[in-house]
C-alpha cells in the first residue's frame, strides 16, 4: 500500500530553498543538468543570477561550490546522489581538506528512482560520505524531518554537510514528533524494552510498522531515527543498547558501511550486544515503485519482525 | 610636445630586475630544499618558478577581502616547493621553514595546503584548481570585487576530463577576472607528453571554445610579463601557453625527467619515488 502523500521529498528542498534565498543573499545554488528533477530549478526561476546550472559536469560542480564558498557565498549543490559519487574526491580533497561550507543535497538516493534501475540508484554513498574527515552525513526521514533540519543546516551548521533525501517516495514518519533538529543527535519515535530498531529514511516506516507488529505479538520494539549519521549520537544509541539489550538496523543502502556498520562502531566500543543488519547487498533494479523494490529485496517490515525475533533469543544484556 | 620616456622605462627595468633576483633567490632555496629533502618534486618546480615568481611580485596583490584580493591557485600542486621558495623570498614565509619541508611539524607540506602562509586552495590532486578558480571568479564578479585569480595548471594535467568540464563552463560565464597559465614543460610523470598522450591540439581546443588563447616564453620575465598584461586587458578568460623546460636552470647531474633524484635500478634508469 503506498502512502498517502501529497508531494515529494525534492518539492520540499525547493520550497525552503526559494525562503532561504529571500533570506540570505550569500546563498546560490549549483546544479549539474538536473535543476528540474531536483526541483532546484524553481529557485533558479526566481534568483537567475544566483542559480548555476554547469552542465553534465559533477566533478566541476563540487569544485565550482568549493570555490564560491572560499569566495564568500553559500553554495547549496544539487543532483543526483549515483552521480555526485563521480565527484567523491573532489568532495575529499578540495571541499574536506579545506573544511567548506558546501551542502551537497543528493536527490534520488536509495530505491527512490525505482524506474531507473540499478544505474542511478544510489545504495552505496552514505558509507563513502561518512568516511571523510569533517563531512557531515544527514538524512531525513521524511518531509516534516525535512522541514526541521534542512533550514538549519543551510543556516547554522557551518561546514560540509551530505544531505541524503529521496525522490517521491515519503511515507509520514515523524509527522507526529516535534523534536528540534540538532546535528548530532538521534531521536526515539518509539520506546521499546526488547529490542532497538535503528534506521534513518524513508525506510523507518518500514521499522515503525514492524514495531507495532511485534506489539501484537508481546515483544517491545524501540525505533530510533538516527537522522545525524555523522557526527553520529553515541549516548542515544549506548543507552537504547543498555535499555532493549538487541539492536537491529535498517537501511535503503548497503549493509556494508552504511547506517548498520556506523551503529556497529558504536555499540562495539561502548556496550556490545546481539545486533543484525537489514539492507540491501547488492545492485537495484528497475520496478513499478519503491515498494515492489523493498519487497523483493526483502528490506520491509516483514524482514524486520523477522530479524527483531531471532535476535531476542540471543542473550540478554539489558542493564 | 617633449617626452621623456626614461623614469617609465627605469620603472619597468626595476620592476623586472626585481622578479629576475627573486627567481634567482627562488632557484637557490630550491636548491636547498632540495638538499633537505630528495622527495620535493624539481622538475616541475623548476619549470613553474618563474611563472610564478613574476606573479607573485608583480600582480598579486593581497587583501583580507576575499573579493577583493587577487587569488593564486596552483593546481599543478606538486610544484608546491616554487611556490614556498618564492614565498619566501616575498617575505611570507620565514627562511627558515624552507628546510623543514616535509618534516612531520613543518608548516610546509609536498603539496599545498591552506595552513601554509600564502596558500589559497589545498591542491595536490590534478585537474581541480580550475574549477574553484571558477567559482571564485564567480562570485567576485557577482559582487564587483577588484580582485583578479591566477591559475597555474599543468599541461599533462589536462589529461583530465575535469579540464573540460571546467574551460568549456568558464567561457559562457565570460569570466574576465580569471587567467589561467599552462606549464607547458612537455613532460608528465612517465614520460614526455609527446609519449604518454600529444597535446598539439590543447590550444586549439581552448580557443574553439572561447578562451583568449596567448603564448609566452615560461622562462623569460619580459615575455611572462607582457603577456600576463595583454591578458589583463580582455572581455572573456583568457589562457596562457607559457613554453618552459622542466628542470629549467638548475643542473641537478640525474635523469632529466625524473620528478625527484633517485636511487639507480637496473644501470641507471630511474624510479619515480614520489608518484
Amino acid at each position: 500500500m503506498e502512502a498517502v502523500q501529497l508531494t515529494g521529498m525534492r518539492d520540499v528542498i525547493g520550497e525552503i530553498l526559494i525562503e532561504l534565498g529571500k533570506e540570505i543573499s550569500d546563498l546560490v545554488v549549483i546544479t549539474a543538468d538536473v535543476g528540474k528533477p531536483t526541483r532546484v530549478y524553481n529557485f533558479g526561476q526566481k534568483f537567475p543570477d544566483r542559480y548555476y546550472n554547469v552542465g553534465i559536469a559533477e566533478q566541476h560542480m563540487i569544485d565550482f561550490a568549493a570555490g564560491l564558498a572560499s569566495a564568500g557565498a553559500l553554495p547549496i549543490v544539487a543532483a543526483f546522489a549515483m552521480f555526485i559519487l563521480r565527484a567523491w574526491e573532489q568532495i575529499r580533497n578540495t571541499v574536506a581538506r579545506m573544511n567548506l561550507n558546501v551542502k551537497i543535497v543528493a536527490t534520488h538516493a536509495g530505491y527512490s528512482d525505482h524506474a531507473d534501475g540499478s544505474s542511478h540508484q544510489a545504495l552505496e554513498d552514505i558509507a563513502v560520505m561518512r568516511v571523510i574527515p569533517h563531512v557531515n552525513v544527514v538524512v531525513p526521514a521524511d518531509i516534516a524531518d525535512i522541514r526541521r533540519s534542512f533550514r538549519a543546516i543551510v543556516a547554522e551548521v557551518r561546514g560540509p554537510v551530505y544531505y541524503r533525501i529521496g525522490r517521491d517516495y515519503a511515507p509520514p514518519i515523524t509527522e507526529d514528533h516535534n523534536y528540534e533538529f540538532t546535528l548530532g543527535r538521534a531521536y526515539t519515535l518509539r520506546d521499546g524494552h526488547d529490542v532497538t530498531i535503528i534506521g534513518a529514511g524513508p525506510i523507518l516506516y518500514e521499522a515503525l510498522i514492524a514495531a507495532e507488529m511485534l506489539k501484537k505479538m508481546g515483544v517491545s520494539a524501540s525505533v530510533i531515527n538516527l537522522l545525524s549519521i555523522k557526527p553520529i549520537d553515541v549516548d542515544t544509541i549506548e543507552k537504547t543498547a543498555r535499555a532493549t539489550g538487541r539492536i537491529v538496523t535498517i537501511e535503503e543502502h548497503v549493509i556494508y558501511g552504511g547506517i548498520g556498520s556506523a551503529v556497529a562502531e558504536v555499540i562495539a566500543e561502548r556496550y556490545p550486544v546481539p545486533m543484525r543488519f537489514i539492507g540491501a547487498k547488492t545492485f537495484g533494479r528497475s520496478a513499478k515503485s519503491v515498494r515492489e523494490l523493498l519487497d523483493y529485496f526483502n528490506i520491509n517490515s516483514k524482514a524486520i519482525v523477522k530479524t527483531c525475533l531471532e535476535v531476542i533469543k540471543y542473550g540478554d544484556r539489558r542493564a | 610636445m617633449k617626452v621623456d620616456a626614461s623614469p617609465i622605462l627605469k620603472n619597468i627595468g626595476e620592476e623586472l630586475n626585481q622578479i629576475q633576483n627573486i627567481a634567482i633567490n627562488a632557484r637557490k632555496n630550491l636548491v636547498l630544499m632540495h638538499r633537505c629533502d630528495k622527495h620535493i618534486h624539481m622538475a616541475s618546480s623548476l619549470s613553474s618558478i618563474d611563472i610564478i615568481a613574476a606573479l607573485l611580485t608583480k600582480y598579486i596583490k593581497r587583501d583580507a577581502n576575499p573579493l577583493n584580493k587577487d587569488w593564486f591557485i596552483l593546481s599543478k600542486g606538486h610544484a608546491a616547493p616554487a611556490l614556498y621558495a618564492v614565498l619566501t623570498e616575498i617575505g611570507v614565509i620565514p627562511k627558515d621553514e624552507l628546510i623543514k619541508i616535509n618534516s612531520i611539524n613543518s608548516i610546509l607540506q609536498n603539496h599545498p595546503d591552506v595552513d601554509s602562509p600564502g596558500v589559497d586552495m589545498a591542491t595536490g590532486s590534478l585537474g581541480q584548481g580550475l574549477s574553484f578558480a571558477i567559482g571564485i571568479a564567480t562570485w567576485i564578479k557577482y559582487r564587483n570585487g577588484r580582485g583578479r585569480v591566477f591559475v597555474l595548471i599543468g599541461d599533462g594535467e589536462q589529461d583530465e576530463g575535469q579540464i573540460w568540464e571546467a574551460i568549456t563552463h568558464a567561457a559562457t560565464l565570460k569570466l574576465n577576472n580569471l587567467i589561467v597559465i599552462v606549464d607547458w614543460n612537455c613532460s608528465q610523470l612517465d614520460d614526455v607528453t609527446e609519449i604518454v598522450k600529444p597535446k598539439y591540439y590543447l590550444p586549439f581546443v581552448w580557443s574553439a571554445i572561447g578562451w583568449r588563447v596567448l603564448w609566452c616564453d615560461g622562462h623569460d620575465v619580459i615575455s611572462i610579463v607582457s603577456t600576463i598584461n595583454e591578458a589583463l586587458e580582455s572581455n572573456r578568460p583568457t589562457v596562457i601557453f607559457a613554453k618552459t623546460i622542466h628542470n629549467h636552470g638548475v643542473d641537478l647531474n640525474s635523469d632529466s625527467l625524473s620528478q625527484a633524484v633517485e636511487e639507480p635500478i637496473d644501470g641507471g634508469s630511474t624510479i619515480n619515488r614520489n608518484a
